[in-house]
């Protein structure tokens, strides 16, 4: 009985102490404007229109031989790599000993409205690889990409076959889209007319992807606010909150012929599954891909559930091949505490027995 | 257990009214009556554009005014341009502002195999 009462006593005191730093630090809170994001020193070695293809400055005066490029989902910015020192999936790679490039997007300009699925395979990923090629002097390349950048490196690596690419690695790479149960029915084509939505506003508003992802988990964004608020006395709980919240609201529109595609091709046919997808008018096989292939799914992704890819290790040719499936969401996969402790080291060690 | 910190309890009723509501709102989500009400609005969105464009364009028009179509098109025309000119920059070597660095080897090989 006594114990009782001297424990909810430590737990008043806890929480007025706790009131009290929120009501100082609640005012920092909306003075300041959140750690900046996206630091690693780096050189920008291409920029044109959407495209960006950056190179990190190494931090080992010795590297693996095979450079390194990450792809990012075209939906979203490629920070979510490169967060803050100590939570940068490219630093870590970096201090590993790895040479790192990453093609990452900017918002679609007006003009590029008619940028298509035939733009990114066929134009932009070569670019890109060709250009990690010129300044590594290498002849081979590992591609490590991310969702949507994931599906984009499939169909790339699937139609050039003698790239030079070493080895692939798609983190939450949706293949059978029909399982993506949310997104295929707000694309129902009964009730979305995608061709009027392109035909209106050019792109595809990001608006409208960043609704649709808040939509996923209805009610995450109030108890998020809830959980900021209670936790506004702990500096790491902010920190982390911030770099994540506006993150995931830097959502960027699509360019609106590509969005038309891959909601038609993919959302409505599912037909990179059914292996009719063609792009420029080639087939692709996923079975053309030969080389170490590595797929890393999330047990909880609410985004791209593990059924969704699921598929993606039978359909790729390649006889090294391996698929994990760890604890964490869509996002906490590739960033964040959980990450660190799960994804990463995998993943170098992956990289590493493969990169010489 | 039960705990005796009413904070404590406050968090664990919020988490488990955050997997309530995502539940409910996701089946919502899921219907076809959702998909059909979303759309819907967003048809209205759509319509209340496309007067708001037509009108504008006329109004650009009389005012002998570009449009928003024709400055998109310059806006283009200027970004290739500005493309074409860091090509010929980079061919030419005017880029030469990134400092040189030196190049790190490339023979590192994985702590295991030593």
């Amino acid at each position: 009985m006594a114990t009782a009462a001297f424990d909810t006593l430590d737990a008043a005191a806890r929480e007025f102490e706790r009131a009290m730093q929120r009501n100082l630090k609640g005012l920092d809170y909306f003075q300041t404007s959140g750690p900046a994001l996206g630091a690693t020193p780096k050189d920008v070695l291409i920029e044109r229109g959407t495209m960006r293809l950056y190179h990190y400055h190494p931090r080992t005066g010795d590297v693996y031989r095979v450079p390194l490029l990450l792809v990012m989902a075209t939906t979203n910015r490629g920070y979510i790599f490169d967060m803050v020192p100590g939570q940068s999936l490219v630093e870590y790679l970096l201090d590993a000993g790895f040479d790192v490039f990453m093609l990452d997007w900017d918002a679609p300009r007006a003009d590029e409205r008619n940028l298509s699925l035939e733009s990114y395979v066929l134009d932009f990923l070569p670019a890109a690889v060709a250009r990690v090629k010129q300044e590594s002097g290498e002849d081979d390349v590992t591609v490590v990409a991310y969702c949507f950048g994931g599906v984009l490196s499939l169909l790339w690596a699937a139609l050039h076959p003698d790239s030079g690419l070493a080895n692939l690695v798609t983190f939450t790479t949706p293949v059978d889209f029909s399982q993506m149960e949310m997104f295929r029915s707000w694309s129902d084509r009964r009730f979305f007319d995608v061709d009027r939505l392109v035909d209106t506003f050019g792109n595809c508003p990001g608006d409208y992807l960043y609704t649709a992802f808040d939509m996923l988990r209805p009610g995450q964004r109030t108890a998020g606010n809830i959980r900021l608020y209670d936790n506004l006395w702990n500096d790491d709980f902010v920190k982390s909150y911030r770099m994540f919240d506006r993150w995931s609201a830097d959502t960027l529109p699509l360019a609106g012929e590509y969005f038309r595609q891959t909601t038609k091709k993919l959302m409505w046919g599912n037909e990179l599954l059914d292996g009719a997808l063609e792009v420029g008018g080639r087939r692709v096989d996923l079975g053309n891909i030969i080389v170490p292939f590595l797929h890393v799914a999330a047990e909880h992704d609410h985004i791209v559930p593990t059924a969704a890819s699921a598929p993606l290790i039978g359909m790729v040719g390649s006889t090294d091949k391996n698929e994990i499936v760890l604890k964490g969401g869509h996002v906490s996969l590739v960033a964040g505490g959980n990450a660190i402790k799960r994804l990463w080291p995998n993943l170098v060690e992956w990289l590493g027995m493969r990169s010489t | 257990m039960t705990s005796t910190d009413p904070a404590a309890f406050f968090r664990e009723m919020l988490g488990e009214w955050e997997k309530m509501a995502n539940k409910v709102g996701g089946d919502f989500a899921r219907s076809d009556e959702f998909a059909r009400a979303l759309h819907g609005a967003s048809a209205a969105t759509m319509n209340t554009q496309e007067a708001i464009s037509a009108m504008m364009a006329r109004a650009l028009a009389a005012a002998n005014m570009p449009s928003r179509a024709e400055i998109e098109n310059l806006s283009g025309r200027l970004a290739r341009i500005e493309e074409q000119l860091g090509r010929i920059e980079g061919l030419l070597g005017g880029k030469a502002e990134r400092p040189a660095r030196p190049k790190p080897s490339r023979t590192r090989k994985p702590p295991q195999a030593g």
